[in-house]
């Protein structure tokens, strides 16, 4: 019934799919980090008009759904931006935009859940708000937020796959090159969820392991 | 008042502060004065505006209206209209505070540092002082606060009144001209309540000025130099604590001591220990 050989011979396509999948994971958390630490800043800002923008931004990607957003910014985002962004690269920063709203969430929540004494005792050493953050806040939020992080961080890399809709090499697009020249979609489609869950499940445990630390 | 005004340059001046939280107003237009060395005790029952006031002075609450200036410096000024008359800078407020030293009443130590860094952390990244004299002088006021055995541990392991003692070493490391207490020993069980008493009772006789909101009126006869009497965000009475405690005119205050006349005669032999 399965016919393993088309996955033995193929690979080298395989792996170079898995890197890919790594790779843009990596990116987007990363840059999904960095848009979520400023838009969780910029929701607790004192002024107004910012906070609704952050607001705003939340709310846009909670609620349009992923692959409409992906296939929207491939093909505007770089009408929007000029030639100078390829149609993967705006792939990426839509995927980094989209999770840096949920990390946003995360972030916020964490350092709104301190208690406000820890910002009071900071503020009454002298301290600006900016050292009140960075010293006394965030590495206190940051350890709460430790899990639902991590988790997030998982979504973020099965939500990669949707990018080989945009013609992004992953490990999805791979096995849908190689399945259509092998006609062989139910081993190809096999392995990769294989590969996923023999990544995630031990992420997953560590995450887990992570929370239980962190109390 | 117990010194004629002359005799130094005021440290806190607070004068006709009002403070409002939606239409209920908590601080009804205090003029408050404290002068170098002064040991002032702020009492008043629950609810009547002391720890708004006393968050006031280092600008934790910013009043509704009223003027604020610390060693002759002003840092608030707020016409009634809300007008503001003065421009100040959120710099010119941190440095301010890192010359005023606040204890808290839940202690607020930060619980991912062990002591010696919650000690250090004021001067090492307020004042960008270097480790080594800043080290010291910790380890010197861990010494001075009894707690030189638990430099390092993490505050989650301590006891109340070790905690509390800890906060108060971490506000002078910054060397601070002017100490702000709320109610320092109310979250502690009572046998942890002299320790922190005395040291601040050590602390008021080398001179330290200190604002003390408590309810420890044997503290408050033992060293204030003066009572001050909050009711419903006025003073309604101040002056030596044997005239506000012992001998009160006010009927508020009248009230207030009888209820804590057993509190007060239990203190006593705590406070010799
Ligand atoms: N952030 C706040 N928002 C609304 N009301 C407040 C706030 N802080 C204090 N209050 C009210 O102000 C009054 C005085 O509070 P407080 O200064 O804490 O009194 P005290 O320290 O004397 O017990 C109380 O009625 C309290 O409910
Ligand atoms: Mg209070």
């Amino acid at each position: 019934m399965f016919d393993w050989s088309v996955i033995t011979q193929n690979a080298h396509l395989f792996a170079w799919g898995l890197v890919v999948t790594l790779e843009y994971t990596v990116i987007t958390c990363v840059l999904g980090l960095i848009i979520g630490l400023l838009i969780a800043l910029v929701q607790l800002s004192p002024i107004k008009a910012l906070r609704v923008v952050g607001r705003l931004f939340v709310e846009f990607f909670r609620n349009v759904p992923l692959l409409v957003w992906l296939l929207w910014s491939y093909y505007a985002l770089p009408i929007f931006a000029g030639i100078n962004i390829s149609k993967q690269a705006a792939g990426i920063l839509a995927l980094s935009l989209y999770g840096g709203a949920y990390y946003a969430e995360i972030l916020r929540a964490g350092i709104q859940s301190l208690d406000h004494g820890q910002a009071d005792a900071a503020k009454a050493l002298g301290m600006r708000s900016w050292q009140a953050m960075r010293r006394i806040i965030l590495p206190q939020a940051f350890r709460q937020m430790i899990p639902p992080l991590a988790g997030q961080t998982i979504i973020q890399m099965k939500n990669t796959t949707l990018l080989s809709v945009l013609t992004v090499p992953d490990l999805l697009y791979q096995a849908s090159y190689v399945s259509s020249f092998t006609y062989r979609p139910m081993e190809v489609y096999t392995v990769v969820g294989i590969i996923f869950l023999v990544i995630l499940i031990p992420s997953n445990y560590l995450a887990r392991r992570l929370e239980m630390n962190s109390q | 008042m117990t010194r004629p005004p002359n005799a130094a340059a005021p440290l806190v001046e607070v004068s006709q502060v009002r403070k409002s939280y939606g239409s209920h107003e908590v601080l009804k237009g205090i003029d408050l004065t404290v002068y170098p060395g002064e040991v002032v005790a702020l009492l008043g029952s629950s609810g009547s505006g002391k720890t708004t006031l006393l968050r006031c002075v280092n600008l934790l609450e910013n009043p509704s209206s009223g003027r604020i200036a610390i060693d002759g410096s002003p840092i608030f000024d707020r016409a009634a209209d809300g007008h503001d008359n003065a421009r100040i800078s959120g710099r010119d407020v941190a440095a301010m505070r890192s010359r005023v030293g606040m204890v808290f009443q839940q202690f607020n130590l930060f619980p991912h540092m062990n002591v010696l860094a919650n000690v250090m952390e004021g001067p090492r990244t307020v004042l960008g002082e270097d480790d080594a004299t800043n080290r010291a002088r910790a380890l010197d006021l861990l010494a001075k606060v009894g707690m030189s055995d638990f430099a390092d541990r993490m505050p989650g392991r301590l006891s109340g009144g070790q905690k509390q003692r800890v906060s108060i070493a971490r506000a002078l490391n910054m060397r601070p001209s002017l100490m702000l207490f709320d109610e320092p020993t109310s979250a502690l069980d009572p046998e942890l309540v002299g320790e922190v008493l005395n040291t601040m009772i050590t602390l008021a006789r080398e001179g330290m000025t200190m604002l003390v909101v408590t309810h420890e009126l044997g503290f408050a006869l033992e060293v204030a130099t003066r009572v001050v009497f909050l009711d419903q965000g006025a003073i309604c009475a101040q002056g030596t604590p044997q005239e506000v405690l012992l001998h009160p005119t006010n009927e508020r205050v009248r009230t207030f001591v009888n209820r804590f006349h057993a509190t007060a005669e239990l203190m006593r032999p705590l406070l010799q220990t």
